[in-house]
């Protein structure tokens, strides 16, 4: 079965869709426009791009090419769940890096290995796709799992005190945000997962099966990676949260004012409260 | 602390003089800046074992952060700060919170039941006896069991204030922080709450307060935390 190819005029009609939020965007002032058109051209010029790059890079099908890739993939998708978050990129990058590489890189690896399996484990066609595949759900768990945890603990952080001050150990003190961080992170994956097939086709496999092959193979794929991206969406939101806690929480178990990018500003007004929020400043000082 | 939790009780004499006593807290010309406010300047105190301290001061001028450098939540720009003769640093800290029982006007209990709170502080294994000792203090700071059930965030102020007391209590410490306990209690309460600690002379009491129901106990010495010197 051949995949039919779209014209590039036809391509164009469907980009008239996007009359519809324009004009939802001006009935209600949801001041949509300029976002949208914003990302739609990102859209369009990336994949336009990514599309000619993807080309060459199957045609060298280079290991150290695809891995480099692959790299430059996982630092993209960092900043980009980094950057949602109030936390300084430059403070915890590397440990970011560390989860993310950690959950893609073994998940790809195994199933290349193990599932598939392939010759050539680098091979581009499956390290690059799948490899983002899970970024792509990675940093949707990130997303929230960083931001749901620091956010919580600085709202929280007179209780977290206490219950430090009540001689827990930090790690006791912190188990309550961890646990609601990476439950909300995984809730989307969860459900997406529960509903796949009645309420969603996904994309994946409305590709595969528009890519030529039977619906039976698009359905194996479609569970592989199903089971993927939930192993990695944990693995990567778990370790980033574990790996940032020792940049951003200091041996003091206390939280870093100075991990943060608004952290002087929250720190002047929590400097005002009392002595419960002057601690969080102990990040400024030198220890 | 199973028991023993009367306020009428008769507590233990301390042998010792209060010269002989050790030293419990000590802050060595200890500097604490926030950014370039200077919130503390050359504080040098000791506070020995079974003291009942008053820092008295008038509010912002730093006390509350003076017992937060004892617990490491925050740390001296200069000076030092010791905790049963060593020095409180990110290595003691975790043994010095163990030792110290904090409570605060405004404690922030957390988001659950008191049952919930009251099942981790439990899980902390700090009393083996808890269930029967939260039944008796509860019943001495005039809580109703009914609450066990309620979320910490139905409680009243006082009510808040009295669980904190209870938790505080219930951890078995020796040395007490006690920041403004008092504030939102009735005279009544005031006054059966300062004598339960001030009554038992083996506890070492640190008391933030501007209430007079502390101060009116000949056993309490006052430290003006401006001045830097002991009032009486």
């Amino acid at each position: 079965m051949e995949t039919l190819d779209i014209p590039v005029i036809s391509l164009s009609v469907a980009f008239l869709l996007l009359i519809i939020p324009v004009a939802i965007s001006f009935r209600y002032g949801l001041k949509l426009v300029t976002p949208l058109f914003v990302s739609v051209v990102r859209m369009s010029v990336q994949l336009a791009l990514i599309g000619v790059f993807l080309k060459y890079l199957f045609i060298w099908n280079n290991p150290f090419v695809n891995i480099a890739w692959l790299t430059i993939m996982i630092v993209v998708a960092v900043f980009a769940s980094v950057r949602s978050s109030s936390i300084k990129i430059s403070r915890i990058f590397i440990p970011a890096f560390i989860s993310f590489f950690v959950a893609t890189a073994s998940v790809v690896f195994y199933l290349n290995t193990f599932v598939i399996p392939l010759d050539n484990i680098f091979d581009a066609r499956y390290l690059i796709v799948l490899g983002g595949m899970l970024l792509g759900n990675s940093l949707r768990g990130n997303i929230v799992g960083i931001s749901t945890f620091y956010r919580q603990l600085k709202i929280d952080s007179n209780h977290y005190l206490y219950v430090l001050s009540l001689g827990a150990s930090h790690q006791e003190a912190l188990l309550p945000y961890f646990r609601e961080s990476v439950q909300l992170a995984l809730r989307p994956t969860l459900a997406s997962m529960a509903t796949m097939g009645i309420v969603t086709l996904p994309g994946m496999m409305t590709g595969v099966i528009l890519g030529g092959a039977s619906p039976e193979v698009a359905i194996k794929y479609q569970i592989l990676i199903m089971i993927a991206i939930v192993v990695s969406t944990i693995t990567s939101v778990v370790l980033t949260i574990l790996f940032t806690m020792r940049v951003c929480i200091d041996r003091f178990g206390v939280l870093r004012a100075d991990v943060f990018r608004s952290g002087k500003q929250v720190s002047d007004n929590w400097l005002l409260k009392g002595w419960r929020s002057l601690v969080i400043q102990s990040g400024i000082r030198k220890r | 602390m199973v028991a023993d939790i009367g306020v009428d009780s008769e507590d233990t004499i301390c042998a010792e003089t209060p010269e002989m006593r050790r030293i419990v807290i000590e802050f060595e010309k200890i500097h604490l800046n926030f950014y370039d406010r200077s919130v503390i300047k050359n504080l040098s105190l000791k506070i020995n074992q079974g003291d009942k301290v008053v820092i008295s001061g008038k509010s912002g001028c730093g006390k509350s952060s003076m017992l937060s450098l004892v617990l490491g939540f925050i740390t001296p720009c200069e000076g030092k700060v010791f905790f049963n003769g060593a020095g409180v640093d990110e290595k003691t800290v975790w043994d010095v919170r163990k030792r110290i029982a904090y409570i605060d006007q405004d404690t922030s209990l957390g988001p659950g039941t008191v049952h919930d709170l009251l099942a981790f502080v439990s899980g902390l294994k700090i009393n083996a006896h808890l269930n029967f000792a939260v039944d008796d203090l509860m019943k001495l700071f005039e809580l109703k069991r009914e609450i066990i059930q309620k979320n910490i965030k139905e409680l009243s102020g006082g009510e808040r204030q009295r669980l904190g007391i209870v938790i505080a209590v219930l951890l078995n410490r020796d040395v007490f922080f006690l920041d403004e306990i008092t504030a939102s209690l009735d005279k009544h309460l005031k006054r059966k709450v300062a004598d339960f600690f001030l009554k038992r002379e083996n506890w070492t009491c640190v008391i933030v307060s501007h209430d007079p129901v502390w101060t009116e106990n000949s056993a309490v010495r006052v430290f003006d935390f401006e001045e830097k010197k002991w009032k009486h």
